[in-house]
């Protein structure tokens, strides 16, 4: 296992080493045949939803794992790109093409909203505000006829390329995942930028983040607006993948607490274990429809379990055992720089 | 030794052999329904029952039924897994789901593509069978139906100056605007008052006054448990005459309402595929099952739809010429949904015969459209229920033309 770990991780400098984009050129060429490998046509569908999990577990990563605010009204957000994505299909005829970046750039003014009212509240208090938000966007979908209501939004039509449509779910994996990947490399180059670095000063201490000239009204809003960003693309994903039919109760907040939990499990402000909770979660989700009655207090179960006692999560584990091998390679290295010096000195003697 | 390890291999690869077989001569189905509510999960048992009881008489034709049940919680999303589930990795030869409108709406679209035969158990919005579908066949009345014969009985026999006051959830509001327009459309009347009031209002006695003044024959309610009850109250309170007929929305059927409205209730109407107060010896017999079987004291037409579901998918699958093995899985599909559109006047727990037919229009895949008419004889918690009239709509009523 560890010369496994070992060899990847060598495999990936070298990679990094010719183009740093080369890795995730190389992961897309890795999951380019999977939809081939999967066994029928649910488990693409699958691999489709997870790619939108991602998406979706990324960006709030960045709100709440990144800039460190308490927010449960993602899914509002998530719904709001869906929304606008359908809307624009359905009753304009408008193609997927300009539904996305619209759809995006709705999200993206709703998210500027959501962040507003952090400027002034912290933790829980910021957590029922954005609640009320996430509920007040899912009662005003169902109330409003023309946004279907309660019947919901269906005939939202497939994006296609020319005469090329993605209508079915081995087509529109080709469409999912490599979003999937800019997004995923989009936030590591987010939490790298000085932006980065000033959502993690905003999060581990605002005032002194401010006291050393961050702005953090700035940073808090700049961060919902990134997270909403990835809210409104996977919610504009989700409406025109077949059968192309958005509903409220698609963003109530149980699709929130799956959410969290996709986050938490993964460990907070850890990408990549945002990424595997997400696959995870839906997996589980999948695998465990037979006991439904029991689903969501298994949920509920794994959130109270894995803050109580694995409080980073997956990616906590899988970023301590990086560091402990970086700490022994690192100890062995000294010694066995201190054991070629001893024995010069020794040969010098001699 | 090296016998008995080849006599076991062998054993072992004929018994999978015939595992294997008999899995294949399977009539697999799956079921994708909201499960969330107590009566919920008992319309799932019951599909479930029904397929075992069909097993254990010996199957159709020879074969097992074998029935895959899933939850949709009422939600679209976990629906169209569970029917990409069924059709791509259990290849299941029938879909039936599912309860809400809001999710068979999706499903539709998936078993068109898919090209697998989806019958509704409970589902009423017309849209459902006006995509077009060849796949998809509903077993409940359309909506189009409902919003037909409440108009047709109140215009003939009630009268045509109605109050409406209505809540601002969709079904209230769908059920009170679909009313008006049916009454405008039937007999060119306008609504003599028409408020809509927030969905958890409990005070209505302003409106009701203002709709006492103008001496309506009726007064249509829809609204959700709580407020509807407090309304009928608040009718009689504010002097609103017994002669003024209280006309309902389907929520009426639900028992907190007679509970809490109490006598206030007696005379309200409202309609549904079918009623417990049905005295016919096949109700009689089935409100008795459910109750020793599930423990429900007031047996509701989802119960009975359920029902006849399974009885029309019995008489599909026992026509159909069945392959049953991979290599025919298309063509036993296109076998099942041929079947179910060759069911004529099926008589079951519905009110009026049942029938489908091969065209994929809402005229053909709409089967039952005899609709039933119940009004409350008693309020209170052991309220009484009587059919008024069992009313068969035309075949393309409410259908654009």
């Amino acid at each position: 296992m560890n010369a496994l770990v070992q060899k990847s991780t060598a495999s990936l400098d070298a990679l990094k080493r010719i183009h740093p984009l080369m890795p995730w050129f190389a992961s897309f060429v890795l999951l380019l045949p999977l939809p081939l490998l999967a066994l029928n046509d649910y488990q693409i569908y699958l691999l489709n939803v997870i790619c939108i999990m991602i998406i979706l577990a990324t960006g709030l990563n960045i709100v709440k794992g990144f800039c460190g605010q308490v927010t449960v009204g993602h899914v509002a957000l998530y719904a709001i790109g869906a929304y606008t994505s359908g809307v624009l299909s359905v009753k304009f005829g408008v193609p997927f093409w300009f539904c996305l970046p619209a759809a995006i750039a709705v999200t993206m003014l709703a998210g500027a909203l959501v962040g507003i009212p952090s400027f002034r509240l912290e933790g829980a208090y910021l957590a029922l505000a954005t609640l009320g938000f996430a509920q007040s966007v899912e009662i005003y979908i169902r109330v409003t006829n023309y946004l279907g209501s309660a019947s919901g939004l269906g005939g939202i039509a497939p994006p296609s390329i020319g005469n090329f449509v993605f209508y079915d779910y081995f087509r529109y994996y080709y469409l999912v995942m490599p979003f999937m990947l800019i997004a995923v490399y989009a936030s590591f180059a987010i939490l790298r930028s000085a932006t980065g670095r000033a959502f993690m000063a905003v999060r581990e201490d605002a005032l002194s983040a401010a006291a050393t000239g961050v702005n953090v009204r700035r940073y808090k809003l700049i961060a919902f607006m990134l997270s909403a960003v990835y809210a409104g693309l996977a919610g504009s994903l989700f409406a025109h993948m077949v059968p192309g039919y958005v509903h409220p109760n698609n963003f109530t907040v149980i699709e929130m607490v799956t959410l969290l939990l996709m986050v938490v499990l993964g460990g907070i402000g850890n990408i990549w274990g945002g990424i595997i909770g997400a696959i995870l979660v839906t997996i589980i989700a999948d695998l465990t429809r037979d006991f439904y009655f029991y689903q969501l207090l298994m949920f509920g179960l794994v959130i109270v379990g894995t803050v109580l006692f694995m409080p980073k999560g997956i990616g906590g584990i899988i970023d301590r055992y990086f560091v402990s091998k970086r700490f022994v390679a690192a100890r062995e290295k000294t010694a066995e720089q201190k054991r070629a010096e001893a024995a010069a000195a020794k040969s010098g003697e001699s | 030794m090296k016998r008995h390890i080849l006599g076991l291999t062998a054993a072992a690869l004929a018994s999978s052999v015939a595992l294997n077989s008999l899995s294949a001569a399977e009539i697999r189905v799956g079921a994708t329904m909201r499960m969330i509510s107590e009566n919920g999960q008992k319309y799932g048992e019951m599909v479930q029952d029904e397929f075992d009881a069909i097993n254990a008489a010996g199957g159709i034709n020879g074969h097992t039924i074998k029935l895959s049940l899933l939850n949709d919680e009422c939600k679209s999303d976990k629906g169209v897994a569970n029917a990409n589930k069924f059709i791509h990795q259990e290849k299941v030869h029938l879909l039936i789901g599912s309860t809400c409108s809001s999710v068979s709406l999706p499903i539709v679209d998936v078993t068109a593509q898919a090209e697998v035969p989806q019958i509704i158990p409970h589902s009423t919005n017309h849209q459902i069978t006006q995509k077009g579908s060849a796949w998809v066949f509903r077993v409940p009345i359309s909506a189009r139906y409902y919003k037909g014969v409440v108009a047709k009985y109140v215009g003939d026999k009630v009268g045509k100056k109605i109050a409406y006051l209505y809540a601002s959830d969709a079904a209230a509001v769908s059920d009170a605007e679909g009313l008006q327009s049916q009454m405008k459309e039937l007999y060119g009347v306008d609504p003599v008052y028409s408020a809509q009031v927030q969905e958890k209002e409990i005070d209505f006695r302003s409106h009701l006054l203002k709709i006492k003044a103008l001496s309506p024959d009726a007064i249509f309610i829809a609204a959700l448990q709580e407020p509807m009850a407090r309304a009928l109250v608040q009718s009689y309170e504010v002097g609103l005459p017994a002669s003024v007929k209280r006309l309902a929305n389907s929520v009426a059927s639900n028992a907190p309402v007679p509970a809490m409205a109490g006598d206030a209730i007696k005379g309200v109407f409202y309609t549904a595929a079918y009623s417990d107060s049905d005295d016919r010896p096949i109700a009689k017999l089935f409100n008795s099952m459910v109750k020793q079987r599930y423990g429900i004291s007031k047996v509701d037409h989802d119960f009975s739809q359920a029902y006849d579901l399974v009885r029309i998918v019995e008489i599909a699958l026992r026509n159909a010429d069945l392959k049953l093995d991979d290599d025919n899985l298309k063509a036993d599909r296109t076998a099942i949904r041929d079947a179910i559109a060759g069911v004529k006047d099926y008589q079951g727990l519905a009110s009026g015969p049942i029938s489908f037919c091969a065209d994929p229009t809402p005229e053909c895949r709409d089967g039952n459209r005899t609709v039933v008419l119940i009004g409350y004889k008693k309020g209170g918690e052991d309220f009484e229920l009587g059919i008024l009239d069992r009313v068969t709509m035309p075949v393309e009523f409410g259908l654009e033309k």
